[in-house]
């Protein structure tokens, strides 16, 4: 009996494995023709393959010892730009033995860094260029200070194509031997939209309930993955009830650990899915992208999205009203 | 008969008094100048917090070296005229009966006039022609009336004593009455009283006169009341007053943490301002306090706490445009903080099994617990095998295996597959 997370197991281990984002796939394999690699920022959204990429390259530059010569840090779990350097410095220190001259460095989550933070990275990214390499992953390359950004290579990944996404599912569900009838490959795709860990999270969920993975399956273990709702709170808050809207919202962040940052853009997705008439859309989504820019300079996310939840009653109740 | 504690176990000699020691060696090497003549500064200049012993200083010195104090206070100094009346007094060094004399000027901060009027320019008048030492007292000594006078004066601060040396004159004051206390008590009472001895010995009477014990039980109360009242004070100022700068003062006289007044404002702001534009407004001016709440944090730049202030007291208050009082609405106190402490434990098992789930998957342990985890659980509630196979491959001990299982009996059935 063996079993791991899927998402692992699965997981690509060279460039000639990867299904999707065809063109980056090209331009990485000439990096390792050329066994070199210039400072890179991978930018896109989650469960597309970035993490994948840096680790692929990393084994097909530098073959079977490639774990020795990468360092793997999350912007999110390291406390402080000190660290990074700190680390990064003695990962630095020893040269590489072998035919490639440096090593890699994938920081993981480099939106989360500061300003002051990525300045100092910078700095740190200067002075260890001829030893170390810099992947830097983000969901929004944006968010990367420019100075940065300049001397990264940039590749902009994006969600699974259609077929990319089914058949890496097909050729998951036939080692596991677990059905999964069209409806419910069509359920996990409109679920997850091409976010490739969520995909396979959710089959990984649904077969441990040993039936059938139908499209009512998906449904139900997307639904527990998911207490969270996003809509039902802005329905609550434009019907008036404020407080309700605020306990909901405190639950997301408090019990399920949702970030604020993945909130607002639930907001601002579900505001434009609504039935509210445009006028009322448009003017929506100014307090909405305000708010989004305070939650980035804020002590707490929840006082800035309730700001935002009395904004949205305010305007439920003028609607209602009827003007 | 009732006497106060402050007056019955005031020291008497320098050596009893707490703290301050520094400043009170100054004082007396300044006033044993006087034997060899008259020195260049004819006047010292105590200042410093209320209750740290500036006055009983000055008494107990005089005490010490049997000398002659004459005491003004605020009433002596209501015009120019009355201070000089007692100019005479200063112009002679010995009494008539040979002993040495000590002017105490206490209370300088009720003098009226500037160095070119007034109470002020008499006083100055009286230091420069000085016969014996003159000693003036505020709380102030830089008030810009006192620019001038401060040049003919020797200037000596008192500070705040440590809160153990106010525990230990309460020690004292407590043996004098007979008094068992246990020093948690005590320093109770010195924290609370801000470290002014005199409003400690004052409230030391007032909880203690007649017992023979004081446990911690007759005033742990006082805590939790002294803090609500005030923060409940400062609620209705911000919440119901039309002024809103009466607001911010409101809060600066309450010495109250910023961030736990927030947390109440947050939580009351709902129940207290129930017109739809009312709230959003008044929640608009917190999400700016927060704002700079967070730029604070992020430059540790804490000039900007003001702003903070300014949105959440006066920003708060000029919300209010259309929602009426609507009878009496009690406060409650903060969800989010009762919420954090009761998930604490929660938070921190989530948080230990997302370090686990990061060191196999590439992934932060924040993003773990978010993505990952939802999913786990679901595979822990219903496939004992599979879980068995994830508890090993991500080496989870037995508390994160039941808190994924959801109970008891799950967690035993997966730890079973895990034994065999």
């Amino acid at each position: 009996m063996s079993f791991e997370m899927w998402t692992e197991k699965y997981r690509p281990q060279s460039l000639h494995e990867m299904v999707n984002q065809k063109e980056i796939v090209e331009r990485l394999n000439s990096f390792v023709g050329a066994q070199n690699i210039p400072h890179c920022i991978f930018a896109g959204p989650p469960g597309t393959g970035k993490t994948t990429a840096a680790l692929c390259l990393a084994h097909d530059l530098f073959g079977d010892g490639w774990r020795e010569h990468l360092l793997e840090l999350n912007a999110s779990d390291e406390r402080g730009i000190n660290v990074v350097r700190e680390t990064v410095k003695t990962f630095a220190r020893t040269r590489s033995i072998g035919e490639v001259p440096f090593k890699i460095m994938i920081l993981d989550e480099a939106d989360n860094m500061t300003g002051d933070a990525q300045q100092a990275l910078r700095r740190t990214m200067e002075r260890f260029t001829e030893t170390c390499r810099f992947i830097l992953i983000c969901n929004y390359s944006g968010k990367i200070i420019e100075p940065i950004q300049s001397r990264c290579a940039p590749f902009r990944f994006s969600y699974l194509r259609r077929e990319d996404h089914d058949d890496y599912l097909q050729s998951i569900i036939e080692k596991e031997s677990v059905k999964l009838p069209d409806e419910g490959l069509n359920a996990i795709f409109e679920v997850c939209r091409g976010d490739l860990r969520r995909a396979v999270n959710t089959l990984q969920a649904a077969a441990s309930l040993g039936r059938e993975i139908d499209a009512e399956t998906v449904y139900s273990v997307v639904g527990r993955a998911n207490p969270v709702n996003v809509q039902e709170m802005i329905t609550v808050a434009m019907k008036g009830d404020f407080m309700e809207a605020r306990k909901r919202l405190r639950d997301m962040i408090v019990r399920y650990g949702v970030a604020g940052s993945d909130i607002i853009r639930q907001i601002h997705i579900e505001v434009f899915r609504s039935g509210l008439p445009d006028r009322w859309k448009i003017k929506l989504a100014d307090v909405i992208g305000e708010i989004d820019f305070r939650m980035t300079q804020g002590a707490s996310e929840e006082v800035q999205l309730s700001a935002l939840l009395a904004r949205m009653r305010e305007a439920g109740l003028e609607i209602q009203r009827g003007s | 008969m009732y006497a106060s504690w402050t007056v019955k176990h005031k020291p008497s000699s320098l050596s009893e008094i707490v703290g301050n020691s520094e400043a009170i060696q100054k004082l007396s090497k300044w006033v044993n100048l006087w034997e060899k003549g008259i020195p260049k500064k004819r006047a010292a200049f105590l200042y410093g917090p209320p209750g740290v012993g500036k006055t009983v200083s000055v008494e107990a010195l005089a005490n010490d070296l049997s000398m002659e104090l004459v005491e003004r206070n605020a009433s002596d100094y209501r015009t120019a005229e009355a201070v000089e009346r007692f100019a005479g007094l200063a112009s002679q060094y010995g009494t008539l009966y040979g002993r040495s004399r000590l002017v105490l000027l206490d209370e300088m901060d009720g003098i009226t006039g500037t160095a070119d009027r007034g109470g002020v320019r008499a006083a100055i008048k009286i230091i420069k022609e000085a016969k014996c030492p003159i000693v003036l007292v505020a709380n102030n000594a830089y008030d810009p009336r006192f620019s001038t006078l401060r040049k003919y004066c020797l200037l000596i601060e008192f500070k705040k004593p440590t809160v153990l040396q106010v525990v230990k004159h309460l020690r004292k004051v407590c043996g004098r009455e007979g008094i068992m206390a246990d020093d948690r008590v005590l320093k109770f009472i010195a924290d609370r009283s801000g470290r002014d001895v005199r409003s400690a010995v004052n409230d030391l009477q007032a909880l203690a006169q007649g017992k023979k014990r004081l446990a911690y039980e007759d005033v742990s109360w006082l805590a939790e009341r002294d803090r609500k009242e005030v923060i409940f004070n400062v609620l209705r100022t911000i919440f119901y007053s039309s002024d809103a700068w009466e607001a911010k003062k409101a809060l600066d006289a309450a010495d109250v943490d910023a961030d736990m007044l927030f947390e109440w404002i947050y939580e009351n702001v709902p129940r207290h301002f129930t017109d739809s534009r009312d709230l959003a407004r008044a929640m608009d001016a917190l999400s700016l306090a927060d704002v700079y709440r967070g730029r604070i944090r992020s430059t540790r730049n804490w000039s900007l706490l003001k702003y903070v202030y300014d949105f959440m007291t006066g920003g708060v208050t000029m919300a209010r445009e259309r929602s009426k009082p609507g009878g009496w609405i009690p406060f409650r106190f903060p969800e989010r903080i009762r919420i954090m402490g009761q998930t604490k434990g929660l938070r921190a098992m989530q948080s230990s099994i997302g370090m686990r789930i990061r060191r196999r998957c590439h992934i932060s342990s924040v993003r773990a617990i978010r993505e990952v985890i939802p999913y786990l659980r679901i595979i822990f509630e219903n496939n004992a095998e599979m879980a068995a196979g994830l508890a090993k491959w991500l080496d989870l001990d037995e508390d994160m295996v039941e808190h994924l299982a959801g109970g008891k009996r799950q967690a035993g059935a997966i730890t079973k597959r895990l034994a065999s």
